[in-house]
This record gives C-alpha cells, sequence and structure tokens, in this order.
C-alpha cells in the first residue's frame, strides 16, 4: 500500500499545482481591477493593502462610461447571448427528441441528389439569370429540398441513413472551420441587406447565426439526455391519447429539467464568448463583449485596472455557469452525455 | 408499421424540421455561395464585377508562402497545446476519481478556464506575460534570466499562445476523462486488486485500454476547435512578429477584411477547409491503428 500512498501524494501534488496555475491568472484580475497606476507601472505588486492601496475608481470610470460605452454591449451581449441559447436548446431539444423516439430513413441517393441540385442550380441562376443572390438561394433550397423529400419517399437503391447519422449530420457543422461560413454569411447579409432586410449588425441577425452556432451542440447533448428519460410515463400518456407535443412539453422537458439546464449553461457559454461572428458581422449597434474587450488593447495600451474591469465583466456571469455546471458534475450528470 | 402508427409518426417532422432547416439555411447554404465565389474574382473596395477564373484561386494560395507558414503556426501551436491537455488533463481526471483530498475545491477552479472568453483570457495573458511589469518576468529574474519579450519573438510568442490553449482546454479533457473513469465498471479493478497487480500496470494494461476509444475522441475535438484559434492571437499579437504567429483564420480574416479580394479569402478558407479534413482523417487513421494494437 506504500506504492499507492506515493501516488496519492504524487495527485495531490498535481492538482494544487494545477489549482495554482488555474486561479492565479484570476486572481491576477481580480487585484488588478483594483489597482491605483502607479501599483501596476512600477513593476509586478501581488497583494492588496500591502503592495497597494486598492481603489474602486477603475470600475467608476467604466460604468459611468469614461473609457468608452460598456453598458451598449454589456446589454446586446447579455440580449442576443439569452434569446440564441433559448431558442438553440428549445429547437435542438425538440431535434433531439425526434432522434431519440422515432426512426429516421434518409437515402444517400436523395441527399447527394439535394447537394447537385443546390449547388449546380445556384450557379446555374447566378451565372444566367441576374437574380440577386439570396433569392437564387431561397429557390435553389425549396426546389433542392422538394425534389430530395419527393425522391426519399421513392424506392431508391444505395444506402439507407438512420438516426446516427442524421445526429451525425448536425454534430458535423462543428467540424467546419467557422471562418469559412462566417465571410459567406457576411456576404450573403450584406446582400439581403440590399435587398430590403438588414442583418448585418442587427439583433436578428446576430440571433439567428448564434442560434446556428448552438444547435450542433444541443442535439447532441440533449440526445443523451432524453435517451435516459424512461420510456414507460410517454408510453402510457400515448394509450390515453395524449398528442406527442402535449407529452413534450407537459411530460418530456419537466422530466429533463437537470439537462436542459446543462445544456443550456453550454450553449450560454458558447455564445457568450463567441468571437470572430460577432469580428465580421456586427460593426457598432450590437456590438458584444468579446469585440469590446479586443478592442481595450490597442485602445487602452498600458491601462491595465480599466482591461482587468472589462475582463470581470465577461468572466463574471460564466463563474456563475461554472459553478453549475460543477455541482451537476459532482452528481455524475455529466457522465451520460460521453456516450 | 400500421397506418395509424405511420400517421401519429408524422409528428416528429415537426421536431425536427424547425431545427434542420435553421443549420441548412444558417450554417450550410452559406457555404454554396462561397463555393461559388471561390472560382471569382470578386472585390468590394475597389469594385470589381465578379469574374469566373476556374481554379486560378486556389493556384494563387497553394503557392503562397504565408499560407503554408499559417498552416505550419496553426499545427505546431495545436499539437503542442493537444498533448499537454491530454496529458495533464488525463492525470488530473485520475486524481480526482480517486478522491484526492479537497476534492471540492479543484472543481469549480478546474471548470472554470475553460468557460471564459478566450478574448478575455488573452488580455490576462498579455498582462501575465508583460516583459517588464508582469508576475512571470518576475519570476524569471528570480531564476536569473529576466525581460523575456514573451509575445514580440517567434518561439516565445508560440509558446504563450499554447500556453494559453493549454490553461483554457485542459479543464476540457479533464471533465470528459473524469466522466469516462467514473462510467468504467468496478469488477475489473477488484479483480485486478485480487491478483496484487500494481497500480501503474492497471493503468497502462485496463484503464488506459478501455479509455482508448474516449480519449480518441477527446483529441479530435480538441484538434478540431484547436485549428480554429484566432481570438488569442488576434489580441496578443496580431499574427507577428511579421506572420510569424499567424495562423489560418487570423490569415483568411487579413486577407478578406484588409484586401476585400472576397474571392481569395472564400478559396482560402475552403483551402483551409481541406487541410482540416486531411489532418482529421489522418488521425482517425492513425488512431484506429493504435485501437486495433489493443484489441
Amino acid at each position: 500500500m506504500t506504492e499507492n500512498r506515493g501516488l496519492r501524494r504524487a495527485g495531490l501534488i498535481l492538482c494544487l499545482f494545477w489549482l495554482f496555475v488555474a486561479a492565479f491568472p484570476l486572481y491576477w484580475v481580480v487585484i488588478t481591477a483594483f489597482k491605483p497606476p502607479l501599483a501596476v507601472s512600477g513593476g509586478a505588486t501581488y497583494l492588496p493593502f500591502i503592495d497597494f492601496q486598492p481603489t474602486l475608481q477603475a470600475f467608476r470610470d467604466a460604468f459611468a462610461g469614461l473609457r468608452g460605452d460598456f453598458w451598449g454591449p454589456i446589454v446586446s451581449s447579455t440580449l442576443i447571448a439569452l434569446v440564441a441559447t433559448a431558442l438553440s436548446v428549445f429547437l435542438g431539444t425538440m431535434a433531439a427528441y425526434a432522434l431519440v423516439r422515432f426512426t429516421f430513413r434518409i437515402r444517400l441517393l436523395a441527399g447527394i441528389v439535394f447537394a447537385v441540385i443546390s449547388v449546380g442550380g445556384f450557379v446555374l441562376l447566378d451565372v444566367y439569370t441576374a437574380l440577386r443572390v439570396p433569392y437564387a438561394l431561397a429557390i435553389v433550397l425549396v426546389v433542392a429540398l422538394a425534389v430530395s423529400v419527393w425522391l426519399n419517399g421513392r424506392r431508391l437503391p444505395g444506402p439507407v441513413l438512420g438516426n446516427d447519422d442524421v445526429t451525425f449530420w448536425f454534430v458535423s457543422q462543428r467540424i467546419f472551420p467557422p471562418i469559412v461560413s462566417a465571410f459567406a454569411i457576411y456576404l450573403l447579409f450584406a446582400e439581403i441587406g440590399k435587398a430590403g432586410l438588414p442583418l448585418l449588425d442587427t439583433f436578428g441577425g446576430m440571433v439567428l447565426v448564434y442560434t446556428a452556432f448552438g444547435l450542433p451542440f444541443a442535439v447532441w447533448l440533449m440526445r443523451d439526455f432524453l435517451s435516459t428519460v424512461p420510456l414507460e410515463v410517454e408510453e402510457a400518456a400515448l394509450v390515453d391519447d395524449i398528442g406527442r407535443l402535449r407529452i413534450f412539453f407537459q411530460i418530456v422537458l419537466p422530466m429533463a429539467t437537470p439537462g436542459l439546464i446543462a445544456t443550456s449553461m453550454i450553449v450560454l457559454a458558447f455564445v457568450w464568448n463567441e468571437f470572430l461572428f460577432a469580428l465580421l458581422l456586427t460593426t457598432g449597434d450590437w456590438q458584444t463583449l468579446p469585440i469590446l474587450l479586443a478592442g481595450q488593447n490597442s485602445s487602452r495600451g498600458d491601462e491595465w485596472w480599466a482591461i482587468s474591469v472589462a475582463a470581470l465583466i465577461s468572466i463574471a456571469p460564466m463563474v456563475v455557469v461554472a459553478t453549475v455546471l460543477g455541482r451537476m458534475m459532482r452528481s455524475g450528470l455529466l457522465s451520460g452525455s460521453i456516450k | 408499421m400500421t397506418g395509424r402508427a405511420a400517421q401519429r409518426d408524422r409528428v416528429k417532422h415537426l421536431f425536427i424540421w424547425p431545427a434542420f432547416l435553421v443549420v441548412l439555411a444558417i450554417s450550410l447554404f452559406p457555404l454554396i455561395y462561397a463555393l461559388t465565389v471561390s472560382f471569382q474574382t470578386i472585390r468590394i473596395v475597389p469594385p470589381t464585377p465578379p469574374r469566373f477564373v476556374g481554379f486560378d484561386n486556389y493556384a494563387e494560395i497553394a503557392t503562397s508562402a504565408r499560407f503554408w507558414g499559417s498552416i505550419w503556426t496553426t499545427a505546431t501551436i495545436t499539437f503542442i497545446s493537444v498533448f499537454f491537455q491530454y496529458v495533464l488533463g488525463f492525470m488530473l481526471a485520475l486524481a480526482l476519481h480517486h478522491n484526492v483530498p479537497g476534492a471540492a475545491l479543484y472543481r469549480v477552479t478546474f471548470l472554470l478556464p475553460m468557460f471564459l472568453a478566450p478574448v478575455g483570457v488573452a488580455l490576462i495573458a498579455r498582462m501575465v506575460f508583460h516583459p517588464y511589469l508582469g508576475p512571470v518576468n518576475d519570476a524569471m529574474v528570480a531564476m536569473g534570466f529576466g525581460n523575456v519579450p514573451f509575445l514580440t519573438q517567434t518561439w516565445p510568442a508560440i509558446m504563450v499562445l499554447s500556453v494559453i490553449d493549454i490553461w483554457q482546454w485542459t479543464p476540457f479533457v479533464t471533465l470528459l476523462m473524469l466522466a469516462g473513469l467514473q462510467g468504467l465498471p468496478q469488477e475489473v479493478f477488484e479483480a485486478a486488486q485480487v491478483d496484487d497487480i500494481g497500480p501503474w500496470r492497471r493503468f497502462w494494461g485496463i484503464t488506459f485500454p478501455m479509455l482508448l476509444p474516449l480519449s480518441v475522441a477527446v483529441v479530435f475535438i480538441r484538434l478540431i476547435e484547436g485549428f480554429k484559434i484566432i481570438d488569442t492571437v488576434f489580441v496578443l499579437t496580431g499574427g507577428g512578429p511579421g506572420t510569424a504567429t499567424e495562423t489560418l483564420t487570423l490569415f483568411a480574416y487579413n486577407e478578406g477584411f484588409k484586401k476585400f479580394n472576397l474571392g481569395l479569402t472564400s478559396a482560402l478558407s475552403f483551402m483551409f477547409l481541406i487541410v482540416v479534413i486531411l489532418f482529421g482523417t489522418l488521425y482517425l487513421v492513425a488512431a484506429r491503428r493504435v485501437t486495433r494494437r489493443y484489441e
């Protein structure tokens, strides 16, 4: 057993080491937010009240708007994150429920036909007609969907894809480097804007993008949470001829509450922290916090106390998220989601 | 299936179509547009009418040294950080799984980094790694070599970017590996204990092989996510010195929003996609080989 004790000690040392590594930068940003300018420019200082006298000046300056508009990005970040999270968790849960309780059969050939019609059709419309890009895409989308749904009902040769493949299709959206679609979305939104519907730098546009961005997480996580909800209650309700929608809203959703909370937290964190889409798609009115933060770097120089306040504002809500998830991790809730 | 059941089944479309359509319209359909654009020259500034140029854009990128440089930078940062994330994360998960004292204290602190905005983390890192005023410099001075220009020299900058990624994403590995450890069947370990098999052999003989599929998946996710790195680089070095720390996403962003050459940028992002798919496939093939050896 001595061997084991040695290992335990090594584990403890590793954990303490990592605790220090993980916590030190956080400690640093917290104390720096309270530092007066002299405590920054004179070299590193570590202990409040001993190394320097803490002051609230940086917070006052920030919220008084002395260093640029803080409230605007805070409000837009909050609104966009909450609405987009709610939408993607809701839509994702519905999709996940369908994937857990029903069987889907999609013929590979119908999928290929869909891809061929949409790419080929768009190129044709783009080259041979004067149609604006958004209209051309919309027409192609509707036609390709209609044809492939119709084809899927025929008896076609070739492999048939099942539920796992549909899930993989959702999750695979995360494999694409976001820059690929970010630029395309930027171009598309600009075109749609010219056609009369402003989406660049608007609430609606950002929510739309982030809803799509969060959906792969939501579908993937909720599918695992929902598969642990017992079937018997639902079957009893079905026998009583209660509709699927009512079952979903009144039985399934309440039973999956822990899963819903965990998924919402994870999606919320991703939306709240997202940088690239916000960088490309917002210019002013709906700028989010990460963009404000990135701007602090160039506009503030070495005013570390101001930078720290800005960083703390973006960190604070995530402390809550991590705490909630930490609790759930202890209860073993997350162990289901890795299968 | 009876007619009635099939009819009742139809409600499934109501459940899945909204999500399907949103992903199709926002994530996938713009790609078709980008694919078309990548075969054209389109400039916004100065505006030129689109013109088909075939594979010219792709050829131009494939021959650009900056493109290969950015692949090299991205791959270096990703491989270094994923390696350490996996080793450290797995070790931490093992320690937590075996109820190291004070586990409650670690959980939230360990989790927190992965939920912070990378942009914010980069700002913190800029203070911590300041060559004169930062605490890391203090520690370096104490060890006898101070004032390392962390962010303005190639290798230190790449190291700092990797360290940030390790700091932020080791918790992700810990979280998933811990969940995996908790899901392992206890009987095997009890049997091994009875046979008096030491912890070292227990790990390499039982734990590691059983968690290999999960490890493969976790590392895969981190590799894919790592390749997307832009936020921290954007804030910390802006790709500099020169273009020495320019990652693929940052390169594409710079091309697109500084030169407004959209055809080239779209082609670049598809080359990026090809690189990711290539690396991903190579990794999965290699991983399958390793997994098979343990079967």
